[in-house]
């Protein structure tokens, strides 16, 4: 029979009939290609893309009141500090995106540069990272729906529903439910519908950094406090052990920015959009961080009593308690505000573990069923819904055993992120030593941006780990005379080299370095 | 000819491959498969860059597609095609449209327990805004085999001419025979005047469309005579329509044929209410054929020599 099953290029994935123009982007080192069109987000398109993936209200509600816990009024220092490591690892990342991209990133790129056991941890604090601040999005939402349905109704009484145990564990999980089912079904937030969440958060914190100068202003403010140069002075900060507490918090407040860097194939205009898009998106982030880190200290003061910053009862999230004397009725859109944006972002961020699962076990690092793709709604199936267990594990383990599980798992995440950008960021180093030294780029961009951010990283996990075994540590909560944020820090990775050794156990053919191959 | 077939790796997928064989095998055409894959967004935290899940898509979907085209016979020429796009059915009009194919086969559903057809959304969308006839196979069907009949559901509104048009050059293409279906839903004792009067009204549009698409049919009077020969009308009729459609008898290798609403807009298809009764109770694959197509055709080959369904 002629011209039977003809099926286009059956070898080359990327390729086929109406897929993509099918240009060879050169070297890809056995990874498959890339199929992206090209030409369809634009400048702004990719600045939302990028503030979106931060969610900046679910972000301040959620670390402001520990960062301020570990700095005090040093929180704006510390901000701009924190960005600085990730604005080198962010460089790596684009490095090693551009050479291979895969949905594994860490885990792959560190696979690649140190071999199978480093880069099975790299993936395993990527999945950590990012199964802890699902059950954190999830509490935040949570909490912001009972206070929104306390505003609606105008009974305070409602409010209080979150810190009923049983109840709190069942609308969490629910939630996260929800959102699994959602990012199963492959449903993803469209364009618009992020223009308009991204827009309502940001008019949404400078209402409130407003309503919060013009109290200070008239004299209405909890407790007013002077803004002092002394505030942005990051030298101040009392110990090491505060200043590495607070960098690694600050580290997750910019987590989702570098996705603007790695957007080069998708963007109208290759060469400039991708740089445009990431300085405007900092530019954006930095400024609604410093103003309503100002206005916050300067309305609430770092007091530990009532309103006060640093009242442990208000560090899990603060908009919850400030948001109410601040903007008065209005209250009701920063609960909107962070509702939406934590929710979204929890259906979106459901794809960042599922992808890195479904990669780990495509490549043989992690059991089979990992890797299916489901037919119908061509999500990673098996993938999410491991997730979304894992998600809910975590949070009900950190429930029931700490005083402030919001405040403990922030902490544990900062470290976390530290950990496997770390990694990531030397993976980089390694990977392009031979080219290190070839130019200028080459030598900023691929050894000496990565090798300072990845050491930084590393220095701050490694500090932060060790001051969490005192029990003080975080909310103060401990389990047998130790820290609960080094129980929960130290026991997600110890969890992951068991889980590799078992997987080493089981499937050994990745740990023998036989599915990806070290090097170029 | 060229068929464009929706494929997903479920029920709902092979439903579709094996009616496209079917439609493919009498009347030589050839298939494209195509799978749409949704386009890749970027996630939340933890940069998880969309190229990587891209390939990992591609690859997969290349392996359902490979899977796909060992289902279809060797004697059915086949492509498989991937495309990316947020919407199955937009995906699936523009490739009907790029490729120049003359018909859009898609299985209905893979969920329908109680009826035989339960419209997916997919399936929804595409009836909605189709240009080209659309195909739905029913949940489990899996015959591979020519066509053995087709069938032509008849209303009693203008524009239901044209549809027969359509019917007799597929029926003769093909060489099987056709039967124009009448159905009607009566409650009272009319019965048997209405059933006259549908048959006489069918009878009248079949005589219509043999004499006005005869030499253009076939060009033979032989031709003609024998496609008249194979033709037959039957009025069915229950208290519902879906009743009626219950009473008629239906071969395994049949089709029904039937014409879009007249609330499509120009040449897309909009699947009507009667239609959609007709549809949940029916157990043969059903092609809904957009309201203006006939017309297209039949412009189309007073201008130009390429064959299509419509006739030859």
């Amino acid at each position: 029979m002629s011209a039977d099953h003809a099926t286009p290029n059956p070898s080359h994935t990327g390729q086929h009939t109406g897929q993509n123009t099918g240009q060879n982007t050169g070297q890809q080192h056995g990874l498959s290609e890339k199929g992206l069109k090209a030409g369809s987000v634009g400048l702004i398109g990719a600045v939302v893309i990028g503030i979106s993936c931060i969610a900046p209200a679910y972000t301040l509600t959620a670390a402001l009141g520990p960062t301020v816990a570990e700095v005090g009024v040093q929180l704006p220092a510390i901000f701009l500090v924190g960005f600085v490591p990730m604005l080198l690892v962010a460089f790596g990342y684009r490095e090693l995106n551009n050479a291979m991209p895969d949905a594994g990133t860490s885990f792959t790129w560190a696979s690649r540069a140190f071999g199978p056991w480093i880069g099975w941890m790299g993936g395993w604090g990527l999945i950590a990272a990012t199964i802890i601040v699902l059950s954190n999005l999830a509490a935040v939402a949570v909490d912001f729906f009972y206070l929104m349905l306390a505003q609606i109704f105008g009974n305070p009484e409602l409010a209080d529903l979150t810190t009923n145990l049983p109840l709190n564990i069942a609308t969490t999980l629910v939630f996260i439910a929800l959102a699994c089912w959602i990012s199963y079904r492959g449903m993803e937030t469209t364009k618009s519908v992020q223009y308009v969440l991204v827009g309502f958060q940001l008019l949404v914190l400078a209402w409130f950094s407003i309503a919060a100068f013009s109290h200070v202003a008239s004299g209405t403010a909890f407790d007013a406090t002077a803004i002092s140069s002394d505030w942005f002075n990051p030298f101040a900060v009392g110990s090491f052990s505060a200043f590495a507490a607070g960098v690694s918090l600050s580290i997750f407040i910019y987590w989702g920015w570098d996705v603007t860097l790695t957007m080069n194939e998708e963007t109208k205009n290759p060469e400039k959009t991708p740089g445009r898009a990431a300085t405007i998106t900092v530019l954006v982030i930095v400024i609604i961080y410093m103003t309503v880190a100002l206005a916050t200290l300067s309305y609430a003061g770092v007091g530990d009593t009532g309103l006060g910053a640093g009242n442990p009862e208000n560090q899990g999230s603060i908009f919850a308690v400030l948001a109410g004397p601040v903007m008065g009725p209005f209250a009701i859109l920063m609960s909107l505000a962070i509702l939406s944006s934590s929710a979204a972002s929890l259906q979106s961020t459901f794809v960042s573990p599922a992808r890195t699962l479904l990669s780990m076990g495509h490549y043989q690092a992690l059991p089979q069923k990992f890797g299916r793709i489901s037919p119908t709604y061509k999500s990673p199936s098996y993938a999410t819904i491991a997730s979304a267990v894992a998600a809910a594990a975590f949070y009900v383990i950190t429930r029931t055993t700490s005083e402030n599980a919001l405040w403990d798992t922030i902490t544990a995440l900062g470290m976390m992120i530290c950990f496997y950008y770390g990694i990531t960021a030397l993976a980089c180093v390694w990977f392009f030593r031979a080219e290190a030294f070839s130019g200028a780029r080459a030598f900023f961009f691929k050894f000496l941006a990565p090798l300072l951010g990845g050491v930084i990283l590393l220095v701050m996990f490694f500090k932060t780990a060790y001051d969490s075994m005192d029990p003080a540590y975080g909310s103060g909560s401990s389990i047998g005379g130790v820290g609960l944020v080094f129980i929960l820090g130290m026991g997600v990775i110890l969890l992951g080299v068991v889980l590799m050794l078992v997987m080493a156990k089981l499937r050994p053919e990745f740990f023998r370095g036989r599915v990806l191959t070290r090097g170029h | 000819m060229r068929y464009v077939v929706g494929y997903s790796a479920n029920a709902r997928g092979h439903d579709a491959v094996n009616l496209a064989v079917s439609l493919a095998l009498g009347r030589g055409a050839s298939l494209d498969l195509v799978l749409v894959v949704p386009e890749v967004q970027h996630s939340g935290h933890a940069i998880a860059p969309k190229a990587g899940f891209e390939n990992l898509l591609n690859e997969q979907a290349q392996e359902w597609l490979d899977q796909a085209l060992a289902l279809v016979p060797s004697s059915v020429p086949a492509q498989a095609h991937i495309r990316s796009h947020d919407s199955d059915a937009h995906a699936l009009i523009e490739a009907a449209e790029e490729l120049g194919a003359d018909m859009l086969i898609i299985g209905a559903t893979s969920t329908g327990i109680f009826k035989r057809f339960t419209i997916g959304s997919v399936a929804s969308a595409l009836l909605h805004a189709s240009t080209v006839p659309v195909a739905l196979a029913p949940h489990g069907y899996y015959r591979k085999e020519a066509l053995t009949r087709i069938s032509c559901g008849l209303g009693t509104r203008a524009g239901a001419e044209k549809l027969l048009d359509f019917a007799l050059g597929m029926a003769s293409n093909r060489d099987v025979p056709l039967r124009v279906v009448s159905l009607l839903a009566l409650d009272g004792g009319d019965a048997t005047d209405s059933a006259d009067a549908a048959r006489e009204y069918a009878a009248k549009c079949l005589a219509d469309a043999l004499s006005a698409g005869g030499p253009e049919v076939s060009g033979e009077a032989k031709a003609e005579a024998q496609v008249e020969a194979k033709t037959e009308i039957v009025v069915a009729h229950g208290r519902s329509i879906e009743e009626a459609v219950d009473r008629l008898d239906w071969e395994d290798g049949e089709v029904l044929l039937i014409g879009s609403s007249r609330l499509a807009k120009g040449r897309s298809i909009f699947l009507g209410s009667t239609a959609g009764r007709i549809l949940r109770a029916l157990p043969v694959p059903m092609i809904v054929v957009p309201s203006g197509y006939e017309l297209k055709q039949l412009n189309h080959s007073a201008s130009s020599d390429t064959p299509r369904e419509a006739q030859q």
